[in-house]
């Protein structure tokens, strides 16, 4: 069975993706949802979760000194490429990246590696279906790593329970976490804004989707906050083929909507309604 | 004077208030470590940039001298080197360049080549400052080298340096408040913004840097993030109204500070006291 995988990223943050994500949740049948912002995560906030499982996530390893051991020689300090060992020999734990050389370089055998816990991941119900979301600890790597086993869980769920559909909420930027949120997903709705570094970022993102291949469509939130960007943001879809999916205007009826942590497309229905939310929502259906 | 802004959340105004400030304060250096998407340099309008590559270095095996022993893939952690059957495999997007598989290989059969993965602009702003940013290349994983070079590429304990940070929380983020004298966590009054001001604050207490919080689009949400600062004892050290006049000028790439004066003084009486209240410079 072919899984309809949605990804919901946008280059610039605070554009509206999980305001977007938690709006077409509940006119998607047949889904299982994810939350792949993992060093913000906001969804359950507007899904009410109820959370399951929880398991924690080992990123790469770190490592551990011995002080009784250390006779100072510095050897680990000078080795570390990722200035984790400062002069006194005491380890920065969100800098280790996990390597083993300074545990190679120690002729005392000092140091030795450790299991490191980053994160949690959870699995819950909603109304709407399974939840997969997680938490990174505040500084940590591995965000690419995480998001990808948020990613296969889902996968598993939506396998084992015949689910057509999987929906991802995404993080902002281009790096490790995107790259791992967009991979082999059937499409991806990119949300901007009509601003001048809407467009700059909305122009970077793009470039990245299209390395992978994907499918495309791009939604302008608030776009009547400048007309001039959002007919700027139209002219560089038109002339790159990308089909601009929905224009949704600026309204305080979503902020209050989230600020009540409600979903918005189902407390104002009307307003969605209005604006071919729905219409919107049929072209994402496979 | 280092100060980073910062906010976890995206798009809550980190780069509005690290412009504003630039063009208030004389003489300050403004970086811009948001590396993956960089818009300071918008705002700031900056002329007549220089550039630099930001590279990284990943295994090259010399043929002749490797025999294929495995110790260099099982050193790796990263996956980033595999030793096959006729020859050694090497995925340099995985490769953190550690050195490790140079120190591990018996028969120095590993040197380094280099890969560009991003590039530094450095140059003047129309308001006469300096102004220096990083840019990641599309299609790479990670930009904390960069922000790292982005760093040292200006560093200076005399002038006040403003960085502007990465959304979220993670190592990028970290690289980039690694150091600083202060931070200023700018959010907004809704449930997304508590919740992701909230990592950065641990982030922040861990890594044992002082902050203090702008609460920008003030007036549109609830008052979730004014109980949650007073709890958590964080001094609030201003707001800026929800404004459609802000919002339009900052749809069109300008500072607001510019445009509406009375907001010069705003930007400067908070600097002020970051500066009294830590008693230096």
């Amino acid at each position: 069975m072919n899984i309809n995988e949605i990804v919901v990223i946008s280059g610039k943050g605070g554009t509206g993706k999980t305001t977007l994500t938690a709006s077409i949740i509940p006119y998607l049948e047949d889904l299982v949802i994810a939350d792949c912002d993992v060093d913000a995560p906001d969804l359950n906030i507007l899904l009410d979760p109820k959370i399951i499982d929880t398991h924690k996530f080992i990123g790469l390893k770190k490592a551990i000194i011995d002080h009784e051991k250390c006779i100072k020689c510095g050897l680990c300090k000078t080795h570390c490429k990722f200035n984790a060992i400062s002069k006194e020999i005491i380890l920065s734990q969100s800098k280790c990246e996990g390597c083993g050389v300074c545990e190679y370089v120690c002729p005392v055998d000092a140091i030795f590696m450790k299991d490191a816990v980053v994160g949690e991941l959870y699995e819950s119900k909603t109304e709407f279906g399974d939840f997969i979301h997680a938490k990174l600890s505040p500084g940590e790597e591995t965000s690419g790593k995480l998001v990808s086993e948020v990613r296969k869980i889902a996968k598993k769920r939506a396998i084992e329970n015949s689910k057509k559909n999987i929906i991802i909420d995404g993080s902002p930027g281009i790096a490790c976490n995107v790259i791992s949120s967009i991979t082999g997903s059937s499409q991806v709705i990119i949300v901007t804004e009509p601003t001048f570094s809407g467009l700059h970022d909305l122009k970077r993102i793009y470039e990245l989707t299209q390395k992978f291949n994907l499918k495309v469509q791009v939604v302008i939130n608030k776009y009547d906050i400048s007309f001039k960007h959002s007919d700027l943001i139209i002219k560089y879809c038109k002339e790159n083929n990308i089909s601009v999916g929905l224009k949704i205007p600026f309204t305080k009826k979503i902020v209050k909507s989230i600020v009540d942590k409600t979903i918005p497309s189902i407390k104002e229905f009307e307003f969605f309604k209005e604006i071919g939310f729905f219409k919107f929502v049929d072209t994402l259906k496979q | 004077m280092k100060i980073a802004i910062l906010s976890g959340k995206g798009g809550t105004g980190k780069t509005t208030v690290t412009s504003n400030f630039a063009i208030n304060i004389k003489n300050s250096i403004s970086l811009d470590s948001d590396v993956e998407e960089p818009n300071l340099h918008i705002f700031m309008d900056m002329k007549n940039s220089t550039s630099e590559p930001v590279y990284t270095y990943f295994p090259s095996i010399d043929k002749k001298l490797c025999t294929l022993c495995g110790k260099c893939g099982d050193f790796c952690n990263y996956s980033a080197i595999i030793p096959a059957k006729n020859k050694v495999i090497v995925f340099k997007e995985s490769c953190h360049d550690c050195g490790g598989c140079k120190l591990v290989c018996p028969n120095g059969a590993i040197s380094y080549d280099k890969r560009e993965v991003g590039k530094i602009f450095k140059g003047k702003t129309k308001y006469n400052t300096d102004l220096s940013y990083g840019a990641l290349n599309i299609g790479e994983m990670s930009g904390v080298k960069i922000i790292n070079q982005l760093k040292r590429s200006f560093n200076s304990d005399e002038r006040t340096t403003f960085i502007d940070s990465p959304p979220g929380t993670s190592c990028a983020t970290v690289e980039a408040v690694e150091g600083v004298d202060y931070a200023i966590i700018v959010s907004e009054p809704t449930p997304f913004g508590v919740s992701d001001m909230k990592m950065v604050v641990e982030m922040l207490r861990e890594m044992r840097i002082p902050f203090g919080l702008i609460i920008n689009k003030a007036g549109l949400g609830d008052d979730e993030i004014y109980n949650y600062s007073k709890i958590e004892k964080i001094e609030v050290l201003g707001e800026i109204p929800f404004d459609k006049k802000i919002a339009e000028l900052y749809a069109n790439g300008e500072n607001f500070s510019e445009s509406i004066p009375e907001y010069q003084n705003f930007f400067k009486n908070i600097y002020k006291n970051i500066i009294e209240g830590r008693g230096s410079l």
